[in-house]
């Protein structure tokens, strides 16, 4: 048999690690409470990471040396835990986040119709970012909405009992 | 663990076998073979592969055999159907994605997945979807990564994290894309290589070896590395007369070690079959003359008629004799005894940096042995940097630390990378070491040792404190740059330091190979050091003889030294700048040329061994001092061989008395020379001439903050690494080429040569 | 969506209709610390655990272990601090109640934590909620701001000697992190990869000290069993089995939501057919999941007229289990090779990568259910997908490996005819 091959994505992006970025004192106070939290600071790496994200949109170089050195880590730690979940981004994402679930309660009450309908008024896939980088639309596993299914998550907001016509109210609305 | 047995029954055989044993090693030991990947001896345990699987009684799933202790009646299966089953499951989930292209793998013959296939797995594949694909990449120079065929045992990550302390690699991404990288696809870190080693497959490859050889064509030859005083053992891979590649794979060589090399242990040796080597004896006939190819015969003729006439005009000590720390025992040994015997010359010495003469006079407990290291309860080490300059010591303390919760204490004057492990550091002044020898020796001097180390007395209250309540080994460790007042003192602290249930061992830290072992043939009793006799040259001494080239240290500021001899002759592998003013240059063999030992930091007398015929016509250094000797009318009756000239030594050398090459065959179980133990002399004395040396220390010299980047000694180009391609880039700062598909080596110009 | 109790009193869904329900004031005037109050005026922390151990507590995170068993594995002489680590991770598919729990009466989590914490001697706790529940985590955060400042956290609490501290903690997109050690992983900043058991949490957990990690559901039902006391409590359920059970129900059902029932409420027909208002659009019922994806999946003749008890025992004697109590319900329009293939996804997606069979295993499942799914299916493949099923079962460093299998498991067995008209080649 010949070999079939199905690329996955490079993983490592070439990047040179960047100078660290920096942050406003009002998130480094933020960023200090977190810390406060844990008798380890490694700990807070993943609520860090998510004040990275809103920042800087998403866990870019300068982030990820920012996080290395505030957390005392080295910059393969970042990585291997920025990879790990799905909820870091490594890559820019657009402005609006739009995550559909496809889960089976969700898949069984029409998630497909609301997929459809995304993706045919932005004129994207999923997965894929519309050109202004405006709008990213992701197919993810359950958000623990079953019972108020299709729904979507734009960033952190649940958008549930979802129609066509509820998806366009929504998507209209955002500035 | 404890000397209590208990009973455990495996496949319906009881066994006796210690409290604590881990089941897998005793299946394996009882001969039960289990299969594994992940499970790697003194790494954190991962239980991940799942090969390892047994049923256990009483349990209600197979467990994996690596993460069980036994416990008293345990009743183990390891041979059924279902178990069977569960191991040709896992390999056939192995090699679901895995490419099959072993017939184009640099590991295919030797390969454990392709041998746990071969034993365990299943022919037929069932498996005939897409495989998921990642593209073949260079790390680094050195290390070359094909991640499709990985396994995910994640030994490498554990090496390179628990024995280097680096965490250069890790696993990033989740299930099924998971990978091994690092963070931007590019890999900043020692180079040690060790991550090539333990990967069972061909996942991490020796980017200085690809696609230059299969392991079957290959002759295997066991023997010690020539770069640091670590000794450790390697195996040296040759094809006709070819070196082709080092590893410490344990298929071929169990040392002290185990499969641990660095950087130059593992990827240093290229410089063996370098275009560079001397080709031919050459002779420089008038000063200031080229240097002209010539006959042996000739070569040593000249040199004799030479010699013969320095010493006839000016005396027998208007000779020097220099050895080497980098050359064997027995090389080192016949420049001793041709000075000594032959020339009778009072003026021999070694070219090293460091001598630890004034230590090992006054010896007053035994050596450490690296495993020693590993065990400690107290490890005190002062001065050094040994993750640069032995790097298997700072393994073994870092394990020391992290797997057995040993005490380090680090005394240094910059905050060094296994500051990270300390349990304390004390950050002393620069050159103030001796300072913190008198600390240790005498608890009624802090105010003094305080003010040269810049350290507050509660510092070293805290240190001796640790120490006094050591239980377990004491091992003292100090870079050999001590000074020998200090030096002096150090080897007599055991009689301080002795306490029940407490075991004083010391680990000196010199430089080379064989600092020990030229220490121990007798060319540090010489009446001059190698520097005084540079010094010298011109007046009292008229000729050199010197083994090997001096030390930069030996030769710096001292460069018109060499023009004012009468006559110069070096033994070398390369031209240098000792050889740029010779008279005569003799090309030496390399260690991969040789049969012989070297006596490592352990004291572990340990074999060099012949992997390939000498290089063009180069010679073993001993036996072109002994056709010198031949020449100048002694023979030494040697024939052709080494283990007849470590006979002579055993019986000349107390410390080597009794031992022969046959008892030092397995690498295994290394031996260990007989130092002379002794309480040493005047404590009192040594004591007042240390605390007057650390008087005239100054007050205020600096602490360096910087923590020395990996490296920083590990890629200084020297002779031999100069001959390393892979070795300008990483002194470069490691650049990343422009696409990681390509060996940086033909993307980089200018620095690759 | 219907929230609310049938066949008992509500307890955990006492407040969540109140206007208000998740602050402070509306907590308090409906009995709120009330429970703390009676644990700090004269329980010693064994009273507590002896307590809950009557109270026949179980684990509603989905394994089902006896609470106050758990709690009397922590070493009380243990010179390390102790943890308690609420689990709001949250993310079985078809598992919601947590989220409303934590919505709309976060105060009942927090002295549910407060009492656990005190029984354990743990001082600073943390609850591991899901990335997604961003909101969540805000609303908690405001809760836990004022219970300190009406001096229900921090220093001597309530004018006790007791000192505790609650703080929330994210994570950020894994299902894996729901298990208990890849969440105190998770929770030390490392990936969230599952730990060797033993060391079992209780001795070695958070930061290699004695920590016990609990569900929402299972922390709220605490304060509950204080004030009743354990053995009331344990009445409301069944022997083996006490108090109530949160049931999330999704899919085709008229009304789906989060319901509160005894612990052994009989009848699993009754409760889709009646009390969640029967049949969507009076479609016919074809396939229900009652525990979370990771059960086996059941079909309607295995539930109408056979009196499916819904407890532990019950849905084991039905054939599967309570698992997380998600319930996805199936009309006859699903095709259980489809909905079987969705969930393998979601394993092959959230598997952790760690080991072996579970890695490799449900990424091989994945591309067999797709070649079926485009029309290149084999009548082996069955017996293919059954045996890698076999060899994840059972041999997996945890138990995701095994969630992954059954659905595959049963489904097979149990609907074989919807996964033959996919594997006979379209064209032979
Ligand atoms: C793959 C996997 C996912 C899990 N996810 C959750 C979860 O999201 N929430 C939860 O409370 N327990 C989850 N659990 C169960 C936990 O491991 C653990 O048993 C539970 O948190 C213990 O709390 P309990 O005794 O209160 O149920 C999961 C277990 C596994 C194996
Ligand atoms: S079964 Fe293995 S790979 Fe799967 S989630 Fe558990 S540890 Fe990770
Ligand atoms: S060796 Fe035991 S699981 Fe890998």
């Amino acid at each position: 048999m010949s070999q079939q091959l199905t690329q996955i994505g490079p993983l490592s992006q070439p990047v040179d690690i960047a100078d660290a970025a920096s942050f406003s004192a009002e998130v480094e106070k933020e960023i200090d409470a977190h810390l406060a939290k844990y008798p380890v600071k490694r700990s807070a790496i993943l609520p860090l990471m998510f004040v990275v994200q809103r920042e800087r949109g998403y866990l870019d170089p300068p982030g990820v040396a920012y996080l290395a050195q505030r957390l005392g880590l080295r910059i393969t730690d970042i990585w291997e835990v920025a990879t790990f979940y799905s909820m870091l981004n490594t890559k820019p994402v657009g402005k609006y986040h739009i995550q559909i679930c496809k889960t089976l309660s969700c898949k069984i009450m029409g998630e497909a119709k609301i997929t459809e309908h995304v993706c045919q008024r932005l004129g994207i896939k999923p997965g894929e970012t519309t050109a202004d980088g405006k709008f990213t639309v992701s197919l993810v596993e359950c958000l623990g909405s079953c019972g108020t299914a299709p729904m979507f998550q734009v960033g952190f907001d649940y958008h549930e009992n979802l129609t066509p016509e509820k998806v366009d109210q929504i998507l209209d609305s955002l500035p | 663990m404890s000397t209590e047995v208990i009973k455990v029954t495996i496949n319906g055989q009881d066994f006796q076998v210690p409290k604590g044993a881990r089941l897998i090693d005793v299946c394996r030991d009882k001969a039960f073979d289990i299969p594994s990947f992940c499970y790697y001896a003194d790494l954190a345990l991962q239980a991940s592969c799942r090969m390892c699987l047994v049923r256990i009684e009483k349990m209600p799933k197979l467990q994996t055999s690596c993460t069980i202790i036994c416990t008293d009646g345990m009743v183990v299966t390891t041979q059924s159907d279902e178990i069977e089953k569960a191991q040709r499951s896992m390999l056939e989930f192995l090699l679901a994605n895995h490419p099959l292209d072993c017939p184009v793998c640099d590991r295919g013959g030797e390969c454990e997945l392709q041998e746990m296939t071969f034993k365990w797995g299943n022919l037929e594949e069932r498996f005939t979807e897409k495989k998921n694909y990642y593209p073949e990449k260079y790390l680094s120079p050195i290390v070359a990564n094909d991640p499709q065929r990985c396994i995910l045992c994640k030994r490498c990550t554990r090496v390179c994290d628990e024995w280097m302390g680096e965490d250069a690699i890790e696993a990033g991404n989740r299930g099924a894309s998971t990978v091994i990288g690092t963070y931007g696809g590019w890999l900043n870190c020692s180079q040690c290589g060790n991550c090539i080693e333990v990967c069972p497959t061909g996942t991490l490859l020796d980017a200085t070896y690809r696609h230059q050889a299969r392991p079957w064509e290959l002759t295997q030859t066991v023997s010690t590395c020539t770069y640091c005083s670590d000794g450790c053992q390697l195996s040296l891979g040759s094809r006709s007369d070819e070196l082709v590649r080092i590893v410490a794979r344990d298929r071929y060589v169990n040392g002290l070690n185990g499969e641990f090399l660095c950087i130059k242990g593992r990827f240093g040796h290229p410089f063996v079959n370098h275009e560079a080597r001397l080709r031919t004896p050459l002779i420089r006939y008038k000063k200031g003359g080229k240097l002209i190819p010539a006959t042996w015969d000739e070569a040593v003729r000249h040199v004799a008629e030479k010699l013969d006439s320095v010493v006839d005009q000016h005396g027998r000590d208007a000779l020097g004799v220099v050895g080497s720390p980098r050359i064997t025992n027995e090389a080192n040994y016949l420049l001793y005894k041709f000075a000594t015997e032959l020339v009778g010359t009072k003026n021999y010495a070694v070219s090293d940096a460091n001598s630890l003469k004034a230590f090992f006079e006054n010896l007053g407990a035994p050596l450490a042995t690296h495993r020693d290291i590993r065990y400690a309860a107290t490890i005190v080490l002062i001065g050094g940097e040994p993750e640069e300059l032995q790097p298997l010591t700072g393994k073994q303390i870092r394990q020391a630390v992290r797997n057995g919760g040993a005490k380090l204490i680090v005394i240094n004057s910059a905050p060094i990378r296994l500051v990270e492990q300390a349990a304390q550091f004390v950050h002393i002044r620069k050159g103030a070491e001796s300072a913190a020898v008198l600390a240790l020796a005498d608890d009624s001097a802090d105010e003094l040792a305080g003010a040269k180390l810049g350290v507050d007395g509660s510092a070293l209250q805290t240190l001796r404190q640790t120490i006094n309540e050591t239980q377990g080994d004491l091992i003292i460790m100090f870079a050999a740059d001590l000074s020998a007042a200090a030096q002096t003192t150090i080897g007599q602290l055991p009689a301080a330091l002795r306490a029940d249930n407490r075991r004083i061992l010391f680990h000196p830290l010199p430089l080379y190979n064989n600092s020990f072992g030229a220490h121990d043939m007798g060319l540090t009793k010489g009446a001059m050091t190698t520097s005084q006799m540079l010094d010298a040259a011109g007046g009292a001494i008229r000729a050199l003889y010197v083994a090997g080239s001096l030390l930069p240290q030996d030769l710096g500021g001292r460069e018109t030294a060499l023009e004012k001899l009468d006559f110069l002759v070096v033994q070398e592998l390369f031209e240098t700048d000792t050889t740029m003013f010779a008279d005569v240059v003799l090309p030496a063999a390399s260690f991969a040329e040789v049969d012989g030992t070297f006596t490592n930091n352990d004291g572990f007398v340990q074999r060099v061994r012949q992997s390939i015929a000498p290089v063009h016509q180069a010679k073993a250094d001993w036996i072109i001092t002994a056709e010198l000797a031949t020449e100048l009318g002694s023979d030494f009756g040697f024939a052709m061989s080494a283990s007849a000239v470590f006979r002579e030594i055993s019986e000349r050398v107390p410390a080597y008395s009794g031992l022969k090459y046959p008892l030092l065959k397995d690498e295994s179980s290394p031996v260990q020379a007989k130092y002379t133990v002794s309480e040493g002399g005047n404590s009192a004395q040594a004591l007042a001439a240390l605390r007057e040396e650390v008087q005239a220390l100054p007050n205020d010299s600096e602490k360096s903050d910087v923590t020395p980047p990996v490296g920083n000694k590990l890629f200084e180009i020297g002779t031999l690494t100069g001959k390393v391609p892979q070795f300008h880039l990483l002194a470069e700062g490691n650049p990343r080429p422009e696409t990681v598909r390509i060996s940086p080596l033909y993307q980089i110009a200018g620095l690759s040569k | 969506m219907f929230i609310g109790a049938i066949g008992c009193e509500p307890l955990q869904l006492a407040r969540v209709h109140l206007e208000d329900s998740a602050s402070l004031g509306v907590y308090r005037q409906h009995g709120g610390y009330e429970a703390l109050k009676k644990v700090l005026s004269g329980m010693s922390p064994d009273d507590v655990i002896g307590e809950v151990k009557k109270s026949a507590l179980r684990g509603r995170g989905g394994a089902g272990f006896p609470t106050g068993m758990k709690w009397s594995f922590v070493p009380k002489d243990s010179p390390k601090p102790k943890y308690v680590v609420c689990n709001a991770d949250e993310s079985e598919p078809g598992t919601f109640k947590d989220r409303y729990l934590m919505e709309r009466d976060p105060h009942m989590l927090i002295e549910g934590m407060l009492i656990a914490a005190y029984a354990l001697g743990a001082k600073v706790n943390y609850i591991y909620t899901r990335g997604e529940y961003k909101y969540l985590i805000d609303i908690i955060d405001r809760a836990l701001a004022e219970a300190r400042a009406a001096g229900l956290l921090g220093e001597n609490i309530l004018d006790s000697n007791f000192s505790c501290e609650i703080h929330t903690h994210t994570g950020a997109g894994a299902y894996i992190c729901g298990e208990e050690t890849a969440l105190l992983s998770s929770l030390e900043g490392l990936r969230g990869h599952p730990r060797m058991k033993p060391p079992f949490p209780a001795v070695s957990g958070l930061y290699a000290c004695p920590t016990v990690v609990n569900n929402v559901e299972t922390l709220t039902a605490v304060p509950d069993i204080i004030k009743l006391g354990g053995e009331a409590y344990q009445k409301l359920g069944t022997e083996k089995s006490g108090g109530t059970k949160l049931w999330s129900v999704s899919g085709h059902v008229n009304r789906p939501g989060v319901y509160e029932l005894p612990m052994g409420y009989d009848d699993m027909e009754k409760f889709i057919m009646e009390d969640c208002g029967g049949m969507l659009n009076g479609s016919q019922l074809k396939a229900v999941i009652p525990g979370g994806s990771s059960v086996y999946v059941m079909r309607a003749d295995q539930i109408i007229g056979k009196d499916v008890r819904m407890d532990y025992e019950g849905l084991v004697a039905g054939g599967s289990s309570v698992g997380s109590g998600g319930f996805i319900v199936m009309d006859e329009s699903v095709d259980i090779f489809e909905s079987t293939k969705n969930l393998t996804e979601f394993y092959k997606h959230e598997s952790c990568g760690w080991c072996t069979p579970c890695r490799e295993g449900t990424d091989w499942l994945v591309k067999v259910f797709k070649r079926v799914a485009a029309g290149g299916g084999r009548p082996e493949d069955a017996q293919l997908l059954l045996d890698i099923c076999d060899n994840i079962e059972g041999k997996s460093f945890c138990p995701l490996g095994d969630a992954a299998s059954w659905p595959i498991q049963s489904a097979i067995k149990r609907f074989p005819e919807d996964f033959r008209k996919h594997l006979v080649r379209a064209n032979s």
